[in-house]
């Protein structure tokens, strides 16, 4: 293995734009490091880019990488389709996530949990694993009989990504604005929920555009995103900042005022 | 068709009252038949003229050439007494305690003179099934009927009847599984179904046709005050299926409904019609079909809902959804209202082409599963809501085992 095997997640001037609309172009030379055991946050403005990032990393179809790289556990995985990535243990929490009327939960799971693991897992294991997992989430058994995402609060659905994150351990979580539509109970089960199945391997990604979840899950390191760019990282005072003055000052700071909000 | 098919004798009047005569069927079948081929003789192919045959051609279709052949015929029922019966048709027609009542119903929900396939099967049947359960009859498991023509030889042509008479308050539940072989094959087949006040009658039909099976079907039903009728409809396999499901609801508070699945491939050819006639008042009524299609498979709708000036205060919904899974697979889909009357408690229809969710795919790949393990787990929960109102036991875990077989190896 390389050095750079220790690295979980590694970005190199990434530069992103939509599938459908090619000259437009939202991630412009971002960069990123994570290891194991490591929580970065990713802030930023609305419209920064934030979710693009996320579901670049992912594979997402509906987006282009242009150039740079994106390497996982020290291997490209630039133009990997997004099930590839998923199978060597990527995992991204969605901001919306899709219903599936007349999919169960649980037929979902183990199919996604045959395809993590390469074969199949025997019924007994896998749902000793499932009720294991739904308790420590203090989730109702019911759940896992649901159509997938069909029908679900907006705190049901994070938690049923959730859900998904603690079946599949991956090595690395995205969580893309987990905490966005939820009230301070919900946001706080879900963030215990992600602390419960939290290992010293996994390395986690926490999108938001506000420091509430940041109060439960501390990160060790907190970038800004503007238009495209890190324009800044720092330790978890950093997020503190922005809770305090918003983003003004940064972004006047770094000379880029206004720019964000008409990317 | 440039080369003369040779035209076999069994379809000419000579020929259909022979076959009676060589079965030892009673004068009056007999003469049903003498009718029925002259019906079958006097009545033209359809034409794509006609709105139920737009996109299903069969002017090239000779029914003439292909031979009368008898299926392997086995009927699972409970054992009887009494008015009460489940099992052979033929048996049933011939038999003194069972003939009258045949000969009262038989070809008075269908019948012969209504158009060529019928004819031919009106004239042509050799066995079929029967179910009479006289008032208040219940029957703890359902009618399993197995249709195999695994064994014709090419060009064979096979005529299946059914024929369902609940009495009063009565109970059936009637499946039919249909299979043949990859030879050619022509399938021409009617089912009468009648329910008596609040009778209720469920049928399944469960195709599993082999790749050169051509299959056209008539099943109309009789709906009675307070009866409820559901016919349900899995088509997986055969070339061209061709199904014209119809309810009279004819009694106050009477319900009818059609539920049908179709997953198709290669250049499979799936033709649906359906007629929810209301004639009681308070009558209700609902259809959803749902196609999946995988290679250049195609898959068409044409469906009526009426509500006549009698049926004041019915309601209706009509359904139909097709899934896309190849960019050659192509749905036509016509859902038609015609209502007669103002007073309608409330009456819906809708219709969808399109192909797969692209943001639902991507979900279900980002958690690990392959294009096309996702793609199983869609159609199979595309079906589900078709499925989960029909009440035999298993069918659900039967139908996605179908569905994932079917699509590991479709051209998506």
């Amino acid at each position: 293995m390389t050095a750079m095997s220790d690295k979980i997640l590694e970005v190199n001037d990434l530069h992103v734009s939509i599938a459908d609309k090619p000259e437009l172009q939202i991630i412009r030379g971002a960069n990123l490091e994570i290891r194991p055991g490591e929580i970065h946050a990713l802030m930023g403005p609305n419209g920064s880019g934030k979710s693009t990032l996320a579901n670049s990393i992912a594979g997402s179809p509906a987006y282009e990488v242009d150039s740079g790289q994106i390497l996982f556990q020290g291997q490209d995985v630039t133009e990997m389709p997004a099930d590839e990535r998923a199978r060597l243990g990527m995992f991204l929490s969605f901001q919306y996530p899709t219903a599936i009327p007349g999919v169960t939960m649980v037929n979902f799971l183990r199919e996604a949990l045959k395809a993590r693991r390469g074969e199949e897992v025997p019924a007994r294991e896998f749902l000793g694993e499932l009720r294991e997992t739904l308790k420590t989430l203090k989730m109702d058994e019911s759940f896992a009989r649901r159509y997938v995402n069909d029908g679900f609060s907006g705190g049901e659905k994070k938690r049923a990504e959730i859900l998904q994150l603690g079946m599949l351990k991956p090595s690395l979580a995205i969580l893309d604005e987990t905490d966005s539509g939820l009230d301070v109970d919900a946001l706080r089960t879900v963030a215990e929920g992600v602390n419960a199945l939290r290992t010293p391997d996994i390395g986690i990604l926490i999108i938001t555009h506000y420091e509430r979840i940041l109060n439960y899950i501390t990160p060790d390191v907190v970038h800004i995103l503007v238009d495209g760019r890190i324009v800044k990282s720092g330790d978890f005072a950093l997020a503190k900042e922005i809770e305090a003055n918003g983003y003004d000052p940064i972004l006047e700071e770094l000379g880029i005022a206004g720019e964000a909000v008409t990317a | 068709m440039s080369d003369t098919v040779a035209l076999l004798p069994a379809y000419a009047e000579d020929g259909v009252v022979a076959g009676a005569q060589a079965r030892s069927e009673p004068d009056w079948l007999l003469a049903r038949r003498r009718e029925a081929a002259r019906a079958f003789d006097a009545t033209p192919m359809p034409t794509t003229q006609l709105r139920p045959w737009k996109y299903t051609g069969v002017s090239d279709l000779v029914i003439e050439s292909w031979a009368p052949w008898s299926p392997q015929l086995t009927i699972e029922a409970p054992a009887l007494d009494g008015d009460a019966f489940a099992g052979s048709l033929a048996e049933a027609a011939s038999d003194a305690t069972h003939g009258d009542a045949v000969r009262e119903r038989l070809g008075s929900v269908v019948t012969a003179t209504e158009g060529r396939f019928i004819a031919a099967n009106a004239a042509q049947w050799e066995d079929g099934v029967y179910v009479r359960l006289p008032r208040a009859t219940t029957l703890e498991k359902p009618v399993v009927v197995t249709l195999d023509a695994t064994g014709a030889p090419a060009g064979a042509a096979v005529y299946p009847r059914i024929l369902i008479d609940a009495g009063a308050a009565a109970e059936a539940s009637v499946v039919i599984r249909f299979t043949s072989n990859d030879q050619p094959l022509l399938v021409s087949s009617v089912i009468e179904m009648h329910a008596e006040q609040d009778a209720r009658v469920r049928v399944l039909l469960d195709d599993r046709w082999g790749a050169q099976t051509k299959e056209f079907t008539t099943a109309r039903s009789r709906v009675g005050k307070g009866a409820d009728v559901q016919l349900s409809s899995l088509a997986i396999g055969g070339q061209v299926i061709k199904q014209t499901v119809e309810s009279l609801i004819e009694g106050e508070g009477a319900n009818s409904t059609i539920r049908g699945v179709a997953l198709g491939d290669h250049d499979q050819h799936f033709d649906f019609v359906t007629l929810q006639d209301h004639i009681g008042p308070k009558s209700t009524s609902d259809v959803e079909i749902k196609a999946a299609l995988a290679g250049a498979s195609k898959s068409i709708y044409y469906g009526v809902t009426r509500v006549e000036v009698s049926a004041k205060g019915s309601q209706a919904e009509q359904v139909n959804r097709n899934l896309l899974l190849s960019s050659d697979a192509k749905a036509d889909s016509d859902p038609v209202l015609e209502i007669l009357t103002s007073d309608v408690i409330r009456c819906g229809h809708g219709a969808t082409v399109g192909p797969v969710d692209e943001e639902a795919l991507f979900y279900l790949q980002s958690r690990g599963l392959p294009r096309r393990a996702a793609f199983q787990l869609l159609v199979a929960g595309f079906f589900q809501s078709v499925i989960q109102d029909v009440p035999i036991d298993g069918l659900a875990e039967e139908l996605e085992t179908l569905v994932v077989d079917k699509l590991a190896a479709a051209e998506l």
